[in-house]
């Protein structure tokens, strides 16, 4: 599951997503902005494609209609061109997200069965390799101390603009320990990434992975 | 299992099947470990000759009159499970089985031959420790069932080591020999046919009243969950501190997740012992400091540390560690200065890290000083470093005397004395382990097994610690 259907289904289990619709045309794509209110961001929505960015697929911080349409445009143009044999389910359009971004997954281990990831998003996850694991199932304490152990955890602590909402993160991680609980089905999940402001942790994309 | 592991590592009676005369074979060794210091009754079984190690033979473990508790066997693998049947019908409590040539070999026959002695143990409810094991040492009550009997000479105390490897045991012992390490056991768990980390965790909690720290040794388990449950359900009991031997961090690499290709096996392995509350230690120096420090110390209640030294630069290096290992230098209250003040003349620095300097030759000085930053309330440990000089050759030895008078120190001192050897031999022996004192080789050893104390008093009260990695 990927992209807008990963985001609707978490937000139906009451996780909180930022709002996404998946637009087929400019028209749509342009009423369905104005829907959620300026700025959004669009993104390129194909099975295909997992890293959105090498694919020119993303145009962020669209301010108005008329670049909302010019983002549709440029980023199916360039798609049509560049990766003709791949399918295209259209575009999403999300609601702007700010804040720190952090990375919330799970996998399943062999020995361990399942496990809960949490890091700091972009660079952090990519080159550092600064995340922390859990067994799932797991208590509010260990989420706090899954922020804690991060070597890079003064970006949550002491971020350069506004402070970070850490109980918003706690509850994240509780709440996704609980919700695989439940879930055994679930194999494996990247929330990737989740941006944590001063109110609130909002999933920005998800993947997942059902048995 | 947990009331017969009780008499299995505390036996009234002990027979050694295998038992032999000759030093080429495992039974031998075995009796040599048995007949030193063990008070108990020590049956060889040998169905070849009448006495074995001076002690009167048996040709079986049927001939033995009474109740044997411990059996040891050190037979070929091939006679083991009619070995265990016999042990069975015995009623033997449980059984340490040195013999190899199970799961642990290339040869599918001893993956079959261990199935096949786990189901007899299942058929009698019989505990078997190993098979591949050296066997155990439990110096609290005076029994060693292993193949090296000086390991009898480590000193009774209460750092438990249980291993998953003999090999591990054979390095730490001797080094618990040389650095005054005080255990309650030793124990290498082998194959883990029936005996594993939980079932051994939970005994030496709930039935060894001589373990104070519980130091274990992993290299892989199939079901980590259910040691790490059982800990989980221990804690704040004992201390328990690991140290995880195969460091993998390949994750997933088919994974097309952020999370499955981090998911490496040690980085699971962290989380999870933080979560069940145990301590990762990351090297055998580091594990021995650990529970040296465990076994001596009281447990800090903050980060606060004074450090007193007798010479400038030992004590610029313990101070220059406390940061890095979440600790930090102490400020001491009005109070507690002018009490330093008063033994230290204004030649000194006698802020905190304290130049002892000249005090040294005075030590009745030395620990009224250490009194009180110890009565300060802003200190929750001490780093005490003594370099021997020429001139403060009785240093060590006043410092005994005084202490002998002295209570307990209810917060944890940890101490270097490093003089030639021969020269502070017995004072620091005397000193070491003493009253909420321990004594490490080096002023930064010192302060990582401060941190490290620092670290299981918070695991213990289930809070989180800030410092982890840095």
């Amino acid at each position: 599951m990927l992209g807008v259907d990963a985001l609707a289904f978490l937000e139906k289990e009451g996780f909180p997503v930022l709002r996404s619709f998946l637009a087929t045309s400019e028209d749509d794509a342009a009423g369905k902005a104005a829907e959620i209110g300026f700025p959004v961001t669009l993104k390129l929505s194909s099975p295909d494609v997992i890293h959105k960015t090498e694919a020119d697929g993303i145009r962020a911080s669209l301010r108005d209609e008329s670049e909302v349409r010019q983002g549709f445009r440029q980023i199916v143009g360039s798609f049509a061109t560049d990766q003709p044999e791949k399918r295209l389910e259209g575009v999403m359009v999300q609601e702007q997200g700010g804040g720190v971004e952090v990375i919330v997954g799970m996998a399943t281990d062999e020995q361990f069965g399942p496990v809960l990831m949490f890091g700091l998003g972009g660079i952090f996850v990519e080159a550092m390799k600064d995340v922390s694991f859990r067994l799932i199932p797991m208590e509010a304490s260990d989420a706090k101390d899954m922020m804690e152990e991060l070597k890079g955890r003064q970006v949550l602590e002491n971020p350069r603009s506004g402070s970070v909402d850490l109980p918003a993160v706690q509850n994240l991680l509780v709440g996704i320990s609980e919700f695989i609980t439940h879930h055994p089905e679930i194999r494996e999940m990247d929330l990737n990434p989740v941006f944590v402001s001063s109110h609130g942790a909002r999933i920005c994309d998800a993947r997942i992975m059902v048995l | 299992m947990n009331e017969k592991l009780v008499q299995v590592f505390s036996p009234g009676s002990v027979a050694v099947i295998g038992a032999s005369n000759s030093f080429d074979k495992l039974g031998y060794h075995v009796m040599k470990s048995l007949t030193g210091n063990y008070h108990g009754k020590v049956f060889p079984i040998n169905p070849k000759s009448d006495r074995v190690w001076g002690l009167a033979s048996y040709p079986s473990l049927e001939a033995v009159p009474g109740d044997v508790h411990l059996a040891v066997i050190a037979v070929p693998a091939r006679m083991v499970p009619d070995t265990l049947h016999a042990c069975g019908r015995k009623g033997v409590r449980g059984v340490v089985l040195i013999t190899a040539g199970f799961r642990e070999i290339e040869d599918d026959g001893g993956r079959v031959l261990e199935e096949e002695i786990k189901e007899i143990a299942g058929q009698y409810g019989l505990p078997i420790i190993g098979p591949n094991t050296f066997g155990f040492v439990n110096l609290s009550s005076g029994v060693n069932a292993s193949f090296t009997s000086e390991f009898s000479r480590i000193e009774r105390g209460g750092v438990a080591l249980i291993s998953q490897s003999g090999g591990i045991c054979h390095l730490c012992g001797f080094l618990a020999i040389e650095q005054r390490i005080a255990m309650s056991k030793l124990m290498s768990l082998g194959n883990r046919c029936n005996v594993d980390f939980p079932e051994v965790l939970t005994h030496l909690v709930e039935k060894d009243s001589s373990t104070r720290v519980i130091a274990l040794y992993i290299e892989g388990l199939d079901d980590p969950r259910r040691l790490l449950d059982v800990a989980k359900s221990l804690r704040g009991r004992k201390p328990i501190i690991a140290y995880k031997a195969g460091k993998s961090e390949k994750g997933d690499s088919a994974s097309r997740f952020h999370t499955g290709s981090l998911a490496g096996n040690h980085a699971i392995w962290k989380g999870a012992l933080r979560q069940a509350g145990i301590l990762e230690v990351t090297g055998t120096e580091e594990l021995l400091d650990t529970a040296k420090a465990i076994d001596s110390c009281s447990l800090p209640g903050g980060t606060g540390m004074a450090v007193l030294s007798g010479q400038a630069g030992p004590g610029m290096i313990a101070s220059d560690a406390l940061e890095p290992a979440g600790l930090k230098l102490s400020r001491f209250s009005e109070a507690t200065q002018r009490r330093i003040n008063d033994l230290l003349p204004p030649i000194a620095i006698r802020t905190n890290p304290v130049d002892m300097g000249p005090a040294w030759y005075d030590p009745k000085n030395i620990i009224a000083i250490l009194k009180a930053v110890i009565d300060d309330e802003h200190t929750d440990g001490v780093i005490f470093l003594a370099m021997y000089a020429s001139a403060n050759l009785n240093l060590a030895e006043g410092m005994v005397e005084y202490m002998k008078a002295a209570d307990s120190f209810q917060k944890p001192v940890i101490a270097c004395f490093t003089a030639p050897p021969g020269i502070w031999d017995e004072p620091i022996e005397a000193l070491d382990r003493k009253k909420g004192v321990a004594i490490l080789p080096t002023p930064e050893r010192a302060v990582q097994a401060m941190a490290n104390l620092w670290k299981v008093s918070s695991l213990s009260k289930g809070r989180g610690v800030k410092t982890w990695d840095r």
